[in-house]
């Protein structure tokens, strides 16, 4: 896990996906935040993190479209495979690399939240909860985006996948606001991944998106993991 | 050191491996010979864990690969064909990422990693990236990347692809010194690079054993031997040890027999400079049995020696 995860950081460090992710995040902030926050002299973060929320389905994907894509396809998976580590330990490796990534970014955006917080009337705290609930929702993506990364041995349809799910899941959500019946309505709100993401950066913090984010997260590593572990066993492939 | 039971593969419909097995003593280098989809790769892929099999059984000193995979693997480094690198890294940062994943000791790591680079000879390129080495150096790092935790077995697919004559010589020393310590598995489709390095050859053809021996009992087998089958009127059991009798018969195989036309049918093996021809008509005359066919068989040996040398002197003639 340890292996991977460094091998991954240091991939991030030579190759443009990692900075082709932090580039446009930090860009996309660095914009609304002159515009929103200095020109249009609001002083909330939410502005900023709504806006990097719209691009996530477009920049998460290339954080992870050559996770697992790249090494079916370049055959280093001989190498991962026939090592004495488990297919568990190299999917969360990579996972944490690239969510490595997303946080240090995510940090990095951090100094336009001091400044929000010196010279706006938001609380330290409802800025805090705005950060955390922006990394679970990220989180979950990443777990989604390495799935999608599991499926082919394509970077490129591994990216158009990604944007796929991530796509379906935010159409669903608003879907659901116009499903006319209740029980559909619920039953799609439940796997809308952003309907809590509202829920949460409207409140406080609350136990139950977290809890929601983390399942998110877990079952589609543990899909990835099942995927790449069924495919390894084939007897026939 | 490596045991494998009736191993058979199949890719769908496609025929992998069918029912290979056989034993490797430690320190002993196997070669596995054949030619373009015989089966070579396969076989390298199930004895590393890398793809299971469809049925049968491996051991790694004495260890189920199928039961206790990662007990298995740390016994053994393998190159595959295509050598496993990462075209972003350096070329000392992939050795580095190796030993952490096969778990080599942090306190030795970099003495292991000066020690392979200098068994290998990549010293030189040591801060370059992987991206810019040539053919021939990549192979190379494929082949430290296989020997970073020092492992029991090595396993290397057509080791000396790629390299140029002074290089082929250079790993195929090495590969040599290195069973000292390991037990070695190398596949080839040139035999010349087969007989020179191995202490036994594995032929394959089609996913099955043609022939396993050293290599020069196989040489000797082939080139003076001859096999041929004759389908002869009259009882088998008695005309097989009469056959037997003849002078210069290596060998007699019953092949299944036809009980209504009363025919039997026999392959025999005979050294190439005795005629058993001869007294085989004239003694089968004498008894009162019918020859009806004779005809040449090729061992399938000799078949696949003849791919074999074809393909050694194309090489050659490239070289
Ligand atoms: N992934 C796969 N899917 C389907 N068939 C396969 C696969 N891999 C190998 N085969 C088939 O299995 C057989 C043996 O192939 P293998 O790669 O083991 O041969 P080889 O001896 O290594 O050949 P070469 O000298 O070309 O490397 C071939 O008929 C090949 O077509
Ligand atoms: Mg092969």
């Amino acid at each position: 896990m340890g292996a991977l995860f460094k091998k991954e950081i240091y991939i991030y460090l030579c190759t443009p996906f990692g900075y082709i992710f932090s580039g446009l995040f930090l860009l996309l902030c660095g914009i609304i935040f002159s515009f929103y926050n200095l020109s249009g002299t609001r002083a909330d973060i939410l502005g900023m993190l709504g806006a990097l929320n719209m691009v996530s389905i477009v920049i998460f994907p290339v954080l992870t479209m050559k996770l697992l894509a790249e090494e079916k396809k370049s055959s280093t998976d001989q190498l991962l495979f026939t090592s004495p580590v488990t297919v568990t330990s190299i999917i969360i490796g990579k996972y944490l690399a690239a969510l490595f990534v997303f946080l240090t970014t995510l940090a990095a955006t951090g100094i336009f939240a001091v400044f929000i917080a010196i010279f706006g009337d938001t609380t330290p705290g409802a800025i805090i909860g705005s950060y955390f609930s922006f990394a679970m929702l990220g989180a979950a993506y990443i777990a989604i985006c390495l799935f999608a990364s599991s499926l082919t041995e394509n970077q490129v349809t591994s990216a158009i996948l990604g944007f796929g799910f991530l796509f379906g899941f935010m159409i669903i959500g608003f879907l659901s606001n116009s499903m006319p019946w209740p029980f559909m309505n619920k039953v799609l709100k439940a796997i809308a991944i952003l309907s809590k993401y509202d829920e949460f950066t409207n409140g406080v913090l609350r136990l139950s998106p977290l809890v929601y984010y983390l399942s998110f997260t877990l079952i589609f590593l543990y899909l990835t993991i099942q995927v790449v572990d069924r495919r390894l066993k084939d007897k026939e492939a | 050191m490596i045991e494998v039971k009736g191993l058979t593969k199949n890719y769908g419909s496609n025929r992998g491996i069918n029912n290979i097995s056989f034993k490797v003593q430690k320190g002993e280098i196997l070669g596995l010979l054949g030619s373009n989809g015989a089966g070579k790769t396969t076989i390298m892929n199930l004895l590393t864990g890398y793809k299971p099999p469809t049925s049968g059984e491996i051991y790694i000193d004495g260890i189920n690969l199928l039961e206790k995979p990662m007990e298995a693997k740390k016994k053994i480094g393998y190159l595959p064909e295509i050598p496993p690198l990462y075209p972003e890294l350096k070329v000392i940062s992939y050795l580095r990422f190796v030993s952490d994943l096969k778990d080599v000791p942090v306190r030795i790591r970099e003495e292991r990693i000066n020690k392979v680079m200098n068994l290998v000879n990549i010293n030189d390129v040591k801060g370059r990236l992987i991206r810019n080495l040539s053919k021939g150096y990549k192979q190379r790092l494929g082949l430290a990347q296989a020997l970073i935790a020092n492992p029991d077995v090595l396993i290397l697919d057509e080791p000396t692809v790629g390299l140029d004559p002074k290089q082929i010589h250079e790993i195929r020393s090495l590969i040599q010194n290195l069973s000292k310590e390991h037990t070695i598995i190398l596949s080839s489709h040139i035999l010349a690079e087969v007989s020179m390095v191995c202490d036994r050859v594995i032929i394959l053809k089609n996913g099955e054993i043609v022939a396993i021996d050293t290599p020069q009992k196989l040489a000797r087998e082939l080139f003076n031997t001859e096999k041929f089958f004759v389908r002869i009127k009259g009882p088998s059991d008695k005309i097989l040890s009469e056959i037997k009798d003849i002078e210069g018969v290596l060998s007699v195989e019953k092949q299944k027999n036809d009980p209504v036309s009363g025919f039997s049918c026999f392959i025999i093996e005979n050294s190439k400079s005795v005629d058993v021809k001869t007294p085989l008509f004239f003694k089968m005359a004498f008894l009162g049995y019918a020859i009806h066919e004779i005809r040449p068989e090729s061992a399938s040996l000799e078949d696949v020696f003849m791919q074999l040398t074809a393909e050694t002197n194309c090489n050659e003639e490239a070289v």
